[in-house]
This record gives structure tokens, C-alpha cells and sequence, in this order.
């Protein structure tokens, strides 16, 4: 089994929100439903001169060991073998919240029928070769998602193309 | 039965976890398991839902009945244990059967108590809500029931009362103490839980001890202080819980409220284990051993169990004391301590359960301790998170903060997201 998963680069996030509303585009199964299942988080540090903000987009983290799974009474929520996606079944969900709790992320939405609902790595859009509806949409390419192995090996390919960027800019300015 | 075999005494949420855990340990041995219940594994915190009509019997036992099979247990259903022998392993069952073991779990769970109240105990007009045939009996008894008093207001008791007052039930809900929820919520919280049960039509009294209960013809008649005399058809008792320990040998095996464990899930004698309501783990915000059950963790600690039977190393870091659900249309949830003693406790109290939420935050040297939270449990893990990490983040919060203005401070301190903590956070994929 390979794990699929996310990736997120706070370097390259700008905030737009773009991810929450296609998320919300694909998700959503009712036009009145308001919750998506992605959220980005604001970060404030520093002070003047040296503040700074970062901006986090983050949905479930399809945990390898996900605490949801052992506090769900009714086993509802399981990590699916072939991909380690975490699944909730919402027609086993009473609505007890105690996913909710266990969940230091705060993915797990509850819906207007009282059921949970959360992020499942669009696995209908995969199984159609298509990628997850908010890395499609990100603009500046600070979301992607696939095997993990994979996805490390493209991160590392990412800081090498920085670091030579940044040598061919060193080389130019010096002449 | 021969040595080398794992013993698991209990059908619980921890008894499953731990065969679960050993056999995903690779333990190939022989795995028997006791149970005096004659089902599959049967949770108790599905009970309420069950009364309500919002699942089928079935959905009761989240197992399922295939998993023994599926799992190699040898079940040895229907029989109670007699007695332990932890030294000699070897475990009496009531009908004479003797089953040595090599390693014993003890998770066996816990039992309403029934307090001493003078014609309370032994009454057939007595109930209870915990076991699988406790919960079907009292499907049966409260479809002829017109009025039931509920007796203790704790997290069971109110669920008890709303899943009565939705059948149709008049409910009157008792509690010797001054609020309701006596141990997991603060008195603000209390009170707007309390004020949401009277608006769906339950009498709430506290500060109210029953002095006696008398069995009549059609009903029982219960008396109070004050010569207040209660009439009903039945009463639920919710008074608390006891674990189901009595066959451990108190000489031998270190006891405090429940059996004593490690972070091994171990006892002080070599090879046998405890998990569950029927131990007594480190609380991961105290660091003493404290009672604390809940179904989350009984399947931690019996999951840390199976695999150090299985000759593992596994540890587990503690539990915290917490509870979440939904109360009629509301929900409402407990979070590590709310009643902080020692010095310098600040309470931040604030919010509207039906305009947004409402909080009760306890800071303790800028430390986030414990809350409680009504309408707005989606901070609930988050919140969560940040009282196990002990951060001091009293300070970033506004003055009379909004839920919204909450939820970015705990995001804003949530510096982790950035550095290598993130990692140990991120329960990283296996």
C-alpha cells in the first residue's frame, strides 16, 4: 500500500481561498450546505519590522493513525487499506461528535442532517485520473497531493531548483 | 488450555482492541477470551441512540459478530469469572472451569452503582442503562411508562432523560448536587444545559437526596427530604459506575479506584494487564493515575495491552479527562479539568449557546487547563490539543472575545503548524 496524501508549501501559500470554495464546489452535496471540509488558518508572528503571516490550508491529514478512527463508537470511520485514505460511513454515524474531540485538526464537519462529514482526498475524482478538486485550483501550486513517497521526491526536486535559482541569480549579479 | 495463550477477561471496546492489537502484532497464539455476556462486543455508548430510534439493535455491537472468528478467539461466552490467581495464572470461572494463561487482561468494565437508598436496591422498578440486556429491558419497560425519575444528573443521566422525554416520558431528573453535570461542567455551562432540558418540558431538581422508595401496586412512591413524596412508574438510576473487579485480588494486585496500570497497560504483577473502565491509567494532564473511562480510551489502552502481550513495547502517554455529545439539538462537550483547585485560576466565561456558541475557558498561570462548550464543539479538538500542550496562550485572547475571535487565537498560537513539531503532530502516515 502506498499512502496518498497531501502536500502543503506555507512558502507558496498566498491565502486566496480558492481550495475552500472548489472544495465546497465538489463537496458540497446541497447548495444550503455552508461547511467545507477544508479551512485555512492564519498565522501572526512577530512584531514591526519583523512580522510576518503565514497562511495554512488544511483539511484532514488522512492520519496513519488516526485518532478519529478509535474514538468513533459506531466504527464509522476507517483508513482504507489500498491508499490509507480515512473514510467516514455517514449511514453509520449517530452524530455523537466524538471525532470531533480526538481530531487536533478540526476536520471533521458535522452536517445539517447531524452527521459527520470530512475531507476523502476526492477519491471519486482520482479513481477518474483527475486530481483533488483544491490542488487543481491552487494558483500558486502550494497544494499538491499523491503517493507520499512521491511527493517527497518532487518536494526535495523543488528545494533543488530553489537553491540553483538563487546560485544563477548569485553568478549573474556578480558580473 | 496451555500456557503460552493470551487471556482476555471482557467483551468490551478494550477487550476487541487488545485481540486486535496482538494479532496485528503477529502474536499467532492461542487468544481466549471471557465474557459473561452471551453477544458480540456490545457498546454501551450507543445504548441513548438505540432508545431513540435512531439505530437498529444490530448497530449496537460495532464489532460485529465475525470478528472472533475472523480474528482466531476462542470465546468462552456466557461465564463469569470466579476468581484470578495472578500469580499461579491461572483464572476459576463460575461453572468450575479452570484456564491457565501466560499473559490476563483484565477489561471487564464497570457497573451502575446503586446507591444505598432504603428500598432502592433489589427494586423491580429499578433500572439501569449499561449492558446490552440492560438496554433492551428498558426499551421494553418504558413503552407502558407515563412518568420516570431519573436519578443522578451526570452525563448519563441526561442522556437517559432526553432519550425518555423524546418517547414521551414525563421526566423528572434528580441530583444531590447544586447543578447538573456535578463533575464535568462548570456552574454557567450547568445552568444553560439545565435551562434546555426544562424547556423541553423535564422537571429538574437539585440539591435533592432520596431518603427511601417504597414499591405500590402500579408504580413506586419515592421520598425526600423535606417530606416532598414523589410518585412514578419507574426509576432510572444514573448515580455513577464501579468497575467489575471484584475477582482481583486486592492483597496482591495495586488498587486504587480500579486496577492500577502503567504505561505498559500493566499491573504490578508481571502478566497481567488492565484496560478500560476497569483500570486506572495516568491522566495525561496531571500525571497521577486517575479513573477516567471512555470509549476512546478503552480502545487506546486495550490496543497498548494486546500489543505488549504480544511482546511489543508499546507505551501509552496517558488519557485526558473529556466528553462530547449532543444534548436535544444542542451539543455540548468537557475538556480536561474544569475544576482547577490551587492558585491563580482564571475563568474566561463567555458566549450565547443559541447566538454562536458559548465557552468557559480555565486558565491556570495563562495555561489553558479545561473548558466547556456548548454549540460550538468544532474548537473542540483544537482546544483540546492545546491543553495537553500546556501553551500559554491566556494572553493572546481579546477581551470579550467572539467564538470566531477564539478559533483565530488558537490557530494564531498554533506556531507548531510551522516548525518540526508539526511532525510529531502530524500523526505522519504508517
Amino acid at each position: 500500500m502506498s499512502q496518498f496524501a497531501f502536500s502543503f508549501d506555507a512558502a507558496r501559500c498566498s491565502g486566496c481561498m480558492a481550495c475552500i470554495v472548489a472544495c465546497q464546489d465538489q463537496c458540497d452535496p446541497t447548495a444550503e450546505e455552508q461547511v467545507a471540509f477544508r479551512h485555512v488558518a492564519k498565522l501572526e508572528s512577530g512584531a514591526y519590522p519583523s512580522a510576518r503571516i503565514d497562511h495554512f490550508s488544511l483539511s484532514c491529514q488522512h492520519c496513519g493513525d488516526a485518532p478519529c478512527v478509535a474514538a468513533c463508537p459506531t466504527a464509522a470511520i476507517s483508513r482504507r487499506a489500498e491508499d490509507g485514505v480515512v473514510l467516514v460511513d455517514r449511514d453509520l454515524c449517530v452524530g455523537c461528535h466524538s471525532c470531533e474531540l480526538a481530531c487536533p485538526f478540526g476536520a471533521p464537519k458535522f452536517q445539517e442532517d447531524g452527521r459527520m462529514a470530512k475531507c476523502d482526498l476526492c477519491h471519486v475524482r482520482r479513481e477518474y485520473g483527475l486530481k483533488p478538486a483544491c490542488v487543481l485550483v491552487c494558483p500558486s501550486g502550494a497544494l499538491d497531493a499523491g503517493p507520499i513517497e512521491e511527493l517527497s521526491s518532487r518536494k526535495a526536486q523543488r528545494a533543488s531548483v530553489k537553491i540553483l535559482k538563487s546560485l544563477i541569480a548569485f553568478s549573474s549579479a556578480d558580473k | 488450555m496451555r500456557r503460552g495463550s493470551l487471556l482476555i477477561l471482557g467483551n468490551g471496546g478494550a477487550a476487541i482492541s487488545a485481540a486486535f492489537s496482538a494479532r496485528a502484532s503477529g502474536y499467532e497464539g492461542a487468544i481466549h477470551l471471557v465474557s459473561d455476556f452471551e453477544g458480540p462486543a456490545f457498546n454501551p455508548v450507543l445504548a441513548p441512540y438505540f432508545l431513540k430510534g435512531l439505530i437498529p439493535w444490530e448497530r449496537c455491537f460495532p464489532f460485529g459478530p465475525g470478528f472472533y472468528d475472523s480474528h482466531d478467539i476462542k470465546c468462552h461466552l456466557g461465564a463469569a469469572v470466579e476468581s484470578l490467581d495472578a500469580v499461579g495464572r491461572e483464572v476459576v470461572l463460575a461453572d468450575g472451569r479452570r484456564l491457565a494463561y501466560d499473559k490476563c487482561l483484565v477489561a471487564t468494565g464497570a457497573s451502575p452503582v446503586i446507591p444505598p437508598v432504603p428500598g432502592l436496591a433489589g427494586s423491580r422498578r429499578a433500572f439501569i442503562l449499561r449492558t446490552a440486556d440492560s438496554a433492551k429491558r428498558l426499551n421494553e419497560v418504558i413503552r407502558s411508562a407515563g412518568r420516570i425519575l431519573v436519578l443522578g444528573a451526570s452525563f448519563v443521566g441526561l442522556k437517559v432523560a432526553e432519550v425518555l422525554v423524546k418517547r414521551g416520558i414525563r421526566v423528572t431528573l434528580l441530583d444531590v448536587a447544586s447543578q447538573v453535570l456535578p463533575r464535568s461542567a462548570n456552574p454557567e455551562s450547568a445552568a444553560m444545559i439545565q435551562k434546555l432540558f426544562e424547556t423541553h418540558g423535564l422537571d429538574v431538581r437539585l440539591g435533592c437526596a432520596m431518603d427511601g422508595m417504597e414499591g405500590v401496586d402500579e408504580g413506586v412512591v419515592c421520598h425526600f427530604s423535606n417530606h416532598v413524596i414523589e410518585e412514578a412508574d419507574l426509576v432510572m438510576v444514573c448515580t455513577g459506575v464501579r468497575p467489575n473487579i471484584d475477582f482481583v485480588d486486592r492483597a496482591l494486585v495495586r488498587i486504587d479506584q480500579a486496577i492500577l496500570v502503567d504505561e505498559h497497560m500493566e499491573t504490578n504483577v508481571p502478566g497481567l494487564y488492565a484496560s478500560g473502565d476497569a483500570s486506572q491509567g495516568i491522566n495525561l494532564l496531571t500525571g497521577r493515575h486517575e479513573w477516567l473511562g471512555t470509549w476512546e480510551n478503552a480502545r487506546l489502552q486495550g490496543r497498548i495491552a494486546g500489543a505488549n502481550m504480544a511482546g511489543k513495547d508499546s507505551r501509552y502517554p496517558g488519557s485526558t479527562p473529556q466528553n462530547i455529545g449532543p444534548f436535544f439539538d444542542w451539543t455540548y462537550a468537557q475538556l480536561g479539568n474544569v475544576h482547577p483547585d490551587g492558585g491563580s485560576v482564571t475563568p474566561r466565561i463567555f458566549g450565547n449557546p443559541t447566538k454562536g456558541g458559548h465557552l468557559a475557558l480555565y486558565f491556570q498561570e495563562d495555561v489553558l487547563v479545561g473548558a466547556n462548550l456548548i454549540n460550538c464543539s468544532r474548537l473542540a479538538g483544537i482546544l483540546r490539543k492545546a491543553i495537553i500542550q500546556r501553551k500559554p496562550w491566556a494572553k493572546s485572547l481579546e477581551r470579550s472575545p467572539t467564538v470566531e475571535g477564539i478559533e483565530r487565537a488558537l490557530w494564531r498560537a498554533s506556531d507548531d503548524l510551522r516548525g518540526p513539531a508539526l511532525k510529531r503532530l502530524f500523526v505522519l502516515p504508517a
